[in-house]
Parts: structure tokens; C-alpha cells; sequence
């Protein structure tokens, strides 16, 4: 009988937190060429509804204390704010010249935003949800994804048009140096301890690991056709590279800086990726099939795909795993920052 | 219950955008991957929606308007040979290959633009944010594109009937004297930039949503198809005046009637209906003529001596491109020399001067 009572106990508990999922946590899913966001609900996997953002969504991301998520709409020149656990709007911030990909550095200072369009970097002072333009970098061409180091002193900025990678001082805000790297390069990854800065080729079939210290190639990593995005899988050791031409998710082991696995079989246009707070879904957005697609990390197979709208870019889980592999989670961060405060 | 129309539109959104990823994926990003293009792949995704619409708006327009011009004939013609450039012209306006050639030769020059414009403190106008929670509605927000851009349109299509280098591109659409459903898209390549680059700037700054940007020209093109139709199709008096309608616009082809503008010896001939969607702005602007009854179409210099000059327009695609810009550089050159004859002389040394 008791542990019958025991049993129906853990089984209420657990109705009980898929429950509390299932209302509180949401999938937001940014559809860059409709202009609207996609809510789903992260524990059911059905479509919540979906809303009207501003013009070309691409990325999102946490303020540093995580009370707002932020969706940078390119075209429209700026960001709309949502409740990070229900994906409702909450505000928006006007004036923020296309937001294509957004970053904050890990000492919360700087607000930095890749123009993609207008061929330039804008560097934002941030304090407490307000943000003051202090530079305006131009960077050509086509500047696309970053990286910054643990330190706060460098962000990494990759250039996809002149095929190379910018390094950008933030105490400065100059541009310390750029190099060439290979064919149309997209997002940047700095393993622990910021000592290889991956760059994922699009234009390519592969990874290449720089040493930003000597500015120097170590290695091509071969992934699959047309590396694009990185994604942490939040256990110190690997990375996640999404391939959007060969429709694939490659697993690269960042200490031997080799490929140990692939996830195949996946939707069109692989690119941003989330990872549950328990490590088992990773959630992709199929840029080129209006979906996004759930794997099943321990068999590393599709086993959902759920409709959205059209380009299906940005992605962000309310529940999800350490993003970054250089730098500690936010939380630990915003408790960092507000102790050196 | 579903709306059936609903139905229709979710299924027809699901094939095309199913047939969109099928296409790119299986013939288009090969392509620009070998070709080490990767960095437009965005772009080239957007371009094969353009091209499905456009296909798919070709066959509905066909389908529909077709049937019509074959059962309710307007003009009796004793062949459709003269028709078969315009369909040539349709394709390569409505299959995207003119936005193509504006992205790969504008594009940079529109982002410069824009940046010097942002840098300058100068935003987009974003129309459909004046008043959130109403000009955001996918509907209130199209309406309101739709009638800002065919207000430009009617301005637009003044200019091009009105600046004489201009209206010698423009004369290509004119020439055609046997107006049928592929009419429409009977324009010079470089007309076609122009136009193109203008409502894609306009777009930009006034904010048009992407997706809303494909629907407005879908519709517009659509309705413009009907317009040129060669049948009898009455809109009855209010329709008239609502929406450009097949009398109203066939009128503004007419020879020596509808679309002279001022082009001949600088001297204002007629010219009306140069409404684009809406035959509002020539209400307005009192150049709408709804009461005059049809005549032939055409340009009257095509016309043998006396009405005309017998001036050749070319029956071919190379030859009407090649004599529109001829036309074009006659006119330059008669402008510049008609300058310099009327520049003030100076007198002879000694003269008096009054």
C-alpha cells in the first residue's frame, strides 16, 4: 500500500510538473520571412498561436538578467521584448539599426549588434534595459554571427562576403585585426578556456579551427555542406555544427577538435539549434522547410517536425541548456557581474 | 465549419511552400553551392517563391481570363501571331528574371542608400505601425500598401507618358495593337529596371512586409492581366469608378487618344486614364475619361502617312528592345540639340545689346 501511495504520489508529481511545463514553457520560434513568431509549447510540442514582430526576425537571445528575450527585427530597425517564459510581448526598444545578430558581452556592457544590410558593426553601451550607441564600426562585408571572449575584452565577427573574420576590441571598440578564413563564413564558437575560435564555412563543407592568439589556421574540420550554426551541448566537451546543405548536425569533440558524429536525415536548411535543460531534445529550425524539428539526443534521430512559417530562423527554449561552452551560464554570469558591481 | 476559402489558401500555401523547398533544395542550392554562391542562398529561396508565384498567377490568369477573350471577344482578329511576344515578355517579368537582374545590379547601391539615409537619422516610414493593433492587421495593412503604391503608380505612369525619353521605352507597351491578356508585361528591360528598382525603393522606405510585397504584386499583376483582356467585360458605373476596369484602361491605349501626353512638339495632345489599379487619382487629378467610347490601340506614329509616320516598333522581342532605345537616343539628341539652338547668343563684339 505504501508504496502504492509512493507511486501515485511521484505519478501526481509528475502530472503535476508536465503540467506546470506545459503551461509556463514555451519554444520561440522566430519566421524571419513572415515577420511573426511561432509559440510552442516545449513539453506538449503543439503550436500555442503565432503573432504579428517586426520585419525580417533572425535572432533572439536573454537580457543578462534574463527577465526579458529580445528579438532583433532586421528590417524593421528594432527589438521587440517577450516574456521569456510564456513568449508574450512585453516591449520593445525602437531605433536600433538592423538588428541582424545580437550579442551581450559577458560582463553585460556592451550590446553589440552585426548590421548585416548595412555593412557595419554598432556598439551599444548597455545599463540596466537602456542602450546608448557609443560606435558605429563598418565592416565589409556582410557581417553575420559573433563570438566573445570570456574576458569581455574581444568580439569575434565574422564577414561572409569577403570570407573572412574580424576581431574587435571592446575597450577601444576598433578593429584589431581581420583574416581570411575560407568561403563564406557564419557562426563562431570559442571552446573553453577561448582557445580555438571555430568558424563554420558555408560556402564549405567544413569547420576551421583559428588560433586567434597567432592568427594562424590549426585545422579543417570536413562537417557536411555548408556549415552554418554552432550549439553547445553543454557537457564541456562537445559542439553542435548545423549543415544546411547536406541537411545534417555534425558533433565535433572541441579538445581533439574532430568530428565524432552526425545527426542525417533531417528536414532542409538546418540552422539555429536549442537544447533542453535535460540534454535529451535538441530543437532545430529547418530554415528552407517552414518547420522546426525535435532529435532525440540518445538515439540522435528526428522523431518530431512541427509546422511554423517561412524561414524559420531564430529559436529559443525557456528551458534550456547552457548555450555557450566559453562562458558560465547566465545565471552564474549575472551573478558574477552583479558581485563585481 | 472551415471557411472554404481558408481551406484554399492554407492548402495552396502548403504546396507552393512544399513545391518552394523542393525546387531550391533539389535544383537551385546544388547550383550555388558548386558555383561558391552560398552567401545568396536567402535570396535565391525568396527568388523561387517569386518564380512559383508567378507561375502559379500565369495559370490562373490564363485559366480565368483566357475562356473570356475566346467566348466574349472584344476585337475580331484574324490571328494571334502578334500576341505571341507578349507572352514571351510575361514570363520574363512574372518568372522573376527582372528581379534577379535588380538584386545582382541595384541591391548594393540600394543598401548604401540606406545606410547614408540611416546614418543621416532618416528611418523607414513603416506604415503599417502608425497605429498598432489596426495598421498592423495583415488586411488594414495591405489596403493601406495597396492604395500608397498605386497612388505612386499613377504618378509613376504620368512621368513615363510625359518625360519624351522615357515615353519612347514606354511606347513599347504602347505599341502593341492587339491588346490581350499578356499585354501587360509588353515592356522594354529597361523600363522594367526602372520601374522594379522604384517600387522596391518605395517598399523599402514605406515598410512593406516582405510576404505582403509578393500578395501586392500578385494582385496587381492579376488585375492588370484583366485590364489589357480582349473582352467585353463591363464593371457597371460604380465598379468603374472603384477599380481600374478593361474599358477604362483600353481607353488610355487608344491612338491619338488616351496615353499622349504632351510628347509631340512639347504640346498637350489628351491623355487619360492613367490609373494603375485605382481610377481614383484620375478623378482627382481630372484626367479619367470614362464616357468616351473605345477605339483602336496603339501609337499613332505607327499609323501610315497622313494619321502617321509609318514609324516601324519592331514585331519581334530583339527588334522592339533595339528601337525603343534608338527611339530614346533620337529623342536625347533632338532635346540637346534643340538646347543648344535656343541658347542666348552672345552679340557680336561692338553690338548693342538691349
Amino acid at each position: 500500500m505504501r508504496k502504492f501511495l509512493i507511486g501515485f504520489m511521484a505519478l501526481l508529481t509528475h502530472i503535476g510538473l508536465a503540467q506546470a511545463q506545459s503551461l509556463d514553457d514555451v519554444v520561440v520560434v522566430l519566421d524571419s520571412g513572415d515577420a511573426r513568431i511561432t509559440l510552442i509549447n516545449q513539453a506538449t510540442r503543439q503550436t500555442i498561436g503565432s503573432f504579428a514582430t517586426g520585419k525580417e526576425p533572425h535572432h533572439l537571445m536573454a537580457t543578462p538578467n534574463s527577465q526579458d528575450l529580445i528579438v532583433a527585427n532586421a528590417v524593421s530597425n528594432g527589438l521587440l521584448l517577450l516574456n521569456p517564459k510564456t513568449g508574450q510581448p512585453i516591449g520593445s526598444v525602437p531605433n536600433i539599426p538592423d538588428p541582424y545578430q545580437i550579442g551581450f558581452s559577458p560582463d553585460h556592457r556592451w550590446f553589440v549588434v552585426n548590421c548585416l544590410r548595412l555593412n557595419r558593426v554598432d556598439i551599444y553601451r548597455y545599463d540596466q534595459g537602456k542602450f546608448q550607441l557609443t560606435r558605429r564600426i563598418p565592416l565589409i562585408a556582410l557581417p553575420s554571427h559573433m563570438a566573445f571572449t570570456a574576458d569581455s575584452k574581444t568580439v569575434y565577427i565574422s564577414l561572409q562576403e569577403t570570407n573572412s573574420v574580424a576581431a574587435i576590441d571592446l575597450l577601444t571598440q576598433t578593429v584589431l585585426w581581420t583574416m581570411k578564413v575560407g568561403e563564406t563564413p557564419a557562426g563562431l564558437w570559442l571552446t573553453p578556456g577561448d582557445k580555438t575560435l571555430l568558424v563554420a564555412l558555408t560556402g564549405s563543407d567544413a569547420v576551421v579551427a583559428v588560433d586567434p592568439r597567432t592568427r594562424t589556421i590549426l585545422k579543417r574540420i570536413v562537417t557536411g555542406k555548408a556549415a552554418h550554426n554552432f550549439r553547445s551541448m553543454a557537457d564541456g566537451r562537445h559542439v553542435l555544427v548545423s549543415n544546411r546543405v547536406s541537411n545534417s548536425i555534425s558533433i565535433l569533440d572541441m579538445d581533439t577538435l574532430t568530428k565524432v558524429g552526425d545527426i542525417t536525415g533531417l528536414r532542409p536548411g538546418p540552422d539555429d539549434m536549442e537544447l533542453s535543460a535535460d540534454r535529451r531534445w535538441l530543437w532545430v529550425t529547418f530554415r528552407f522547410a517552414r518547420s522546426v524539428g525535435v532529435i532525440d539526443m540518445t538515439t540522435r534521430q528526428l522523431v518530431d517536425v512541427i509546422p511554423v512559417g517561412k524561414s524559420p530562423h531564430g529559436i529559443y527554449l525557456s528551458d534550456r541548456a547552457p548555450f555557450y561552452d566559453n562562458l558560465p551560464p547566465l545565471s552564474k554570469l549575472a551573478q558574477r557581474v552583479a558581485a563585481a558591481h | 465549419m472551415i471557411n472554404p476559402l481558408d481551406w484554399i489558401s492554407h492548402v495552396t500555401s502548403l504546396l507552393v511552400g512544399e513545391l518552394q523547398t523542393w525546387i531550391f533544395v533539389t535544383q537551385v542550392q546544388p547550383v550555388l553551392y558548386h558555383f561558391h554562391l552560398m552567401v545568396d542562398d536567402d535570396f535565391a529561396y525568396d527568388g523561387v517563391l517569386w518564380f512559383l508565384a508567378g507561375l502559379l498567377q500565369i495559370a490562373v490568369v490564363y485559366a480565368v481570363l483566357r475562356p473570356l477573350e475566346a467566348l466574349r471577344p472584344l476585337e475580331i482578329w484574324p490571328n494571334r501571331r502578334a500576341v505571341r511576344v507578349d507572352v514571351l515578355y510575361t514570363f520574363i517579368n512574372r518568372l522573376g528574371l527582372i528581379n534577379l537582374v535588380l538584386f545582382f545590379t541595384l541591391q548594393p547601391l540600394f543598401d548604401s542608400l540606406q545606410e547614408w539615409l540611416r546614418l543621416r537619422g532618416i528611418d523607414n516610414i513603416n506604415l503599417d505601425m502608425l497605429w498598432p493593433g489596426v495598421t498592423d492587421r495583415p488586411l488594414v495593412a495591405f489596403l493601406i500598401y495597396f492604395i500608397v503604391l498605386d497612388f505612386a503608380g499613377y504618378w509613376y505612369h504620368r512621368a513615363q507618358h510625359q518625360i519624351q525619353w522615357w515615353w519612347e521605352l514606354h511606347a513599347v507597351h504602347h505599341s502593341q495593337r492587339q491588346l490581350s491578356l499578356w499585354a501587360d508585361d509588353r515592356n522594354h528591360l529597361l523600363d522594367n529596371v526602372l520601374m522594379a528598382a522604384f517600387f522596391a525603393a518605395l517598399a523599402l522606405l514605406i515598410g512593406v512586409p516582405p510576404t505582403q510585397f509578393v500578395a501586392l504584386s500578385l494582385v496587381s499583376g492579376a488585375l492588370q492581366s484583366l485590364q489589357h483582356a480582349n473582352t467585353r467585360l463591363s464593371f457597371g458605373w460604380l465598379g468603374e469608378r472603384l477599380l481600374v476596369s478593361p474599358r477604362f484602361h483600353r481607353l488610355h491605349h487608344a491612338i491619338g487618344y488616351g496615353h499622349e501626353l504632351g510628347h509631340q512638339n512639347n504640346a498637350r495632345l489628351y491623355g487619360c486614364n492613367f490609373g494603375v489599379l485605382l481610377p481614383w487619382w484620375d478623378v482627382l487629378f481630372r484626367s479619367a475619361d470614362f464616357t468616351t467610347p473605345l477605339q483602336p490601340t496603339g501609337v499613332r506614329a505607327q499609323l501610315p502617312a497622313p494619321d502617321g509616320l509609318g514609324e516601324d516598333y519592331g514585331d519581334g522581342f530583339w527588334a522592339q528592345q533595339w528601337l525603343a532605345l534608338r527611339r530614346m537616343a533620337r529623342r536625347i539628341a533632338q532635346r540637346t540639340t534643340a538646347r543648344t539652338t535656343d541658347s542666348p547668343r552672345k552679340p557680336p563684339s561692338g553690338g548693342q545689346t538691349a
